[in-house]
């Protein structure tokens, strides 16, 4: 068996993390994910609160402000979301039990979040890989700069389907 | 071919669909609760004898129910249905689950057959997976760099 057969047999798996030099695609939609960065996503307006929020204050700005998603900040820091998954996983069946609990109790604490200057492509994987339906957007000073919504990634998709 | 084209001309049968949560109309609220809490999913779907959807209740209905207090958790679920529950067929290319969500600003999207009976659940992870697919190395960075892949769709 030569070197080159060798290689190609072993070579089944191609890591894509071995390769950091700019990839170009051929799509038009792969370039606009890979090339452009989160903050081309729209990602403001975000709604945050305090951490100490009763549940029952969050449910109701959250049905006012028709948002699905707040993101639990304290002093500038992201600390959590919470979002109307916890509430159906956690408040709904006891509601009268919960609701004067802060919002920290049920919070996702330690959401995963992309920065700003990330890709495109960056947040849509999260939301894959990690089954989050919204990322908040972090600058590099881990300042809260925005967050990614459902809405907001079709948005973005649907008017690059629609350009090309 | 390239995902735009790949949108554009592959079939909704080609996205990985969930198992969706079935409820008849009669079923209560709580027991639609409990079954959305055990699959993890933020809907139901409701569907007649036949296994045709009726309707769709969804976790954002759920928020809008807990302001005015405890949700009525004894009441059949079909009171409760969303006004919004686009379907699509399984045949329909993938470009329609993203006009679908994006028109009616929902999440989760009814897949039917071409009998119109319910065969799957997609919406936002489905799509946001087939999207993913072009983009490996965006992926594995998840996979090592974040928390353990979780089965779940939402927050």
């Amino acid at each position: 068996m030569s070197p080159s057969q060798q290689q190609s047999d072993a070579g089944e798996f191609q890591d894509p993390l071995e390769d950091y030099s700019h990839k170009t695609y051929d799509d038009p939609l792969e370039q606009a994910l890979a090339d452009q960065p989160v903050a081309s996503i729209q990602a403001t307006p975000f709604a945050s609160i305090p951490p100490d929020t009763p549940i029952q204050e969050a449910i109701q700005q959250l049905a006012k402000l028709d948002v699905a998603c707040f993101l639990v900040e304290l002093d500038g820091k992201l600390v959590g979301v919470f979002s109307d998954r916890d509430i159906l996983d956690k408040v709904a069946l006891d509601f009268e039990k919960m609701k004067d609990r802060p919002v920290s109790d049920v919070m996702t604490k330690e959401p995963i979040f992309v920065y700003d200057t990330d890709s495109s492509a960056a947040v849509l994987s999260v939301m894959a890989v990690s089954g989050y339906r919204h990322v908040p957007v972090l600058n590099l000073d881990k300042n809260i700069v925005g967050i990614v919504s459902p809405q907001r990634v079709t948005g973005f998709l649907q008017q690059n389907v629609e350009d090309k | 071919m390239g995902l735009h084209q790949n949108m554009l001309n592959e079939p909704v049968s080609r996205l990985a669909l969930r198992e969706p949560v079935l409820c008849k109309p009669e079923d209560t609220l709580r027991e639609a609760i409990k079954q959305m809490q055990q699959a993890k999913l933020g809907c139901v779907i409701v569907v007649d004898e036949q296994s045709k959807p009726v309707g769709m209740f969804t976790e954002n209905r759920l928020t809008q129910l807990l302001t005015k207090g405890p949700a009525p958790l004894d009441d059949a679920i079909s009171t409760q249905l969303d006004e919004n529950w686009p379907c699509v067929q399984t045949t329909d290319p993938v470009v329609d689950v993203l006009n679908a969500m994006q028109s009616a600003n929902v999440r989760f999207i009814c897949v039917c057959d071409e009998q119109g009976r319910v065969t799957g659940l997609t919406g936002q992870k489905g799509l946001m997976e087939f999207v993913a697919d072009h983009f490996p190395g965006q992926v594995m960075v998840q996979r090592v760099g974040c928390a353990p892949y979780l089965d779940r769709e939402g927050a």
